[in-house]
């Protein structure tokens, strides 16, 4: 065979595109599972790195390492393994929730569970008891590890920031500004209400005697505009951060 | 997209685990695709982009821009990671018996029989990577970017971080390597 001819065989093979789509989905969750615990191992690490000199990080590494070795990790893993195998955190979890946070207090555990960061999950038949007005959430699971079950598990109404008049003035020129909404709001629509958007994603902070639930990032900041005319109204999600409209929506009529 | 759009985008990544989905959304397919047509079987192509996807975010947070895409630094990876499994699994070469052998058992989900079935209908490709695996590792990375990721010299180059003349001399080599074994087969 000549080169020519075997390059042309390599060019002109037809080639296989397959998808697994669900080792793709699978790996995904895995993959952001993984994200949370290593950023925060990362961020504490850039931290010590910059404030501690070397010889000093060195020998808090070797008692960390030391200190690892008979430590939390094993009660954390626990505290996983039990939450899994609730029946109401596993029905969350197949539905596309992920355990975001673990913290341990005492002889209990806390863990966090939110739908999966930019993914939607089907929460109709989730049990009402977990979910708010807008959907599921978050929840936060108490776990006794002596008993080693779930003692209690409760729906989160995630926190949001206030907005200050600026902010909602800020929040009114992108959406007046922006094609889409120029395109679906009426122009004779009035603006309801300027509410802010709970923080989406969260984590766990262990205090003195308690675990409270704070927004992973700081510098979230959404708004929602509510517009209404003739009984009809219009929803438009502004993030204020990146100056841009997520989404605009029709509402329906207002019920009487 | 621009190597300094790109470069953003990652320091947003480590902080925005929504930008990071994004991105591993964008180049799943790229690797998996690549990584399939390197080892010719579904199961290992799996196993083989998990070790990736992993390494990567493992090193994500130390990731330090040096002007080589995102994209091809997935690829150094995924070519690492071939590396490994066959030199951990000499004796486990894909082969076109390999690759009908019946999927085993503890696997039976549907999609992964039909994607199974789908590989098989490739025969002229199969048979080519059968011929190709026979090669040394270094001509198998180069002859499979070139000719089935279609990755032109300076991008395999940047990939295996090699210079643009090494490159070009696996690549020859590699050919005359692989026209060896078609002969001796006829």
């Amino acid at each position: 065979m000549e080169e020519e001819n075997l390059i042309k065989k390599l060019e002109e093979t037809s080639l296989p595109e397959i998808e697994i789509p669900s080792h793709k989905r699978k790996l995904k969750q895995i993959l952001l599972d993984k994200y949370f615990r290593e950023k925060r191992n990362w961020e504490v690490f850039n931290v010590l790195r910059k404030v501690v000199p070397v010889g000093a990080i060195a020998i808090v590494l070797i008692i960390l390492i030391s200190y690892s070795l008979i430590s939390p990790q094993y009660s954390l893993a626990k505290a996983r393994g039990i939450a899994m195998r609730d029946p109401r955190i596993k029905e969350l979890i197949e539905r596309g929730a992920v355990i975001k946070d673990v913290k341990i207090l005492k002889d209990k555990a806390y863990v966090l569970v939110q739908p999966l960061a930019g993914t939607e999950m089907e929460t109709e038949e989730i049990k009402t008891g977990l979910k708010t007005e807008e959907g599921f959430l978050g929840a936060l699971a108490e776990i006794d590890l002596k008993e080693k079950k779930v003692s209690r598990i409760e729906k989160l109404t995630p926190p949001s920031s206030p907005l200050a008049e600026e902010e909602k003035e800020k929040a009114k020129e992108i959406a007046e500004n922006n094609p889409e909404i120029r395109r679906i709001v009426p122009k004779e629509a009035e603006i309801m209400e300027i509410i802010p958007v709970p923080f989406s994603q969260l984590r766990l902070i262990k205090e003195k005697n308690s675990v409270r639930v704070v927004p992973e990032q700081i510098e979230e900041k959404r708004v929602r505009i509510i517009y209404e005319l003739n009984k009809n109204q219009w929803e438009g999600e502004i993030d204020l951060i990146e100056e841009k409209v997520d989404g605009v929506k029709f509402l329906g009529e207002i019920e009487e | 997209m621009k190597l300094n759009e790109e470069k953003e985008l990652i320091k947003r990544a480590k902080k925005d685990p929504k930008i990071f989905g994004n991105l591993y959304d964008e180049n799943y397919p790229k690797i998996f695709g690549y990584i399939l047509k390197r080892v010719a079987n579904l199961e290992i192509a799996q196993d083989i982009t998990s070790e990736t996807f992993l390494k990567a975010l493992k090193n994500l947070w130390q990731f330090r821009w040096r002007n080589i895409s995102f994209s091809s630094w997935l690829y150094r990876i995924a070519s690492n990671e071939i590396a490994n499994f066959f030199r951990k699994n000499k004796n486990k070469l894909a082969s076109l018996e390999k690759v009908l052998e019946p999927i085993s058992t503890h696997n039976p989900l549907t999609e992964i029989i039909e994607a199974q079935e789908k590989l098989k209908e490739y025969k002229d490709f199969l048979a080519l990577q059968e011929k190709i695996l026979q090669l040394p590792l270094k001509y198998q990375e180069v002859i499979c970017l070139r000719f089935f990721e279609k990755k032109k010299i300076r991008e395999i180059a940047e990939i295996l971080g090699k210079k643009e003349g090494t490159v070009k001399s696996l690549l020859h080599r590699g050919l005359e390597k692989l026209r060896e074994k078609f002969n001796a087969t006829f």
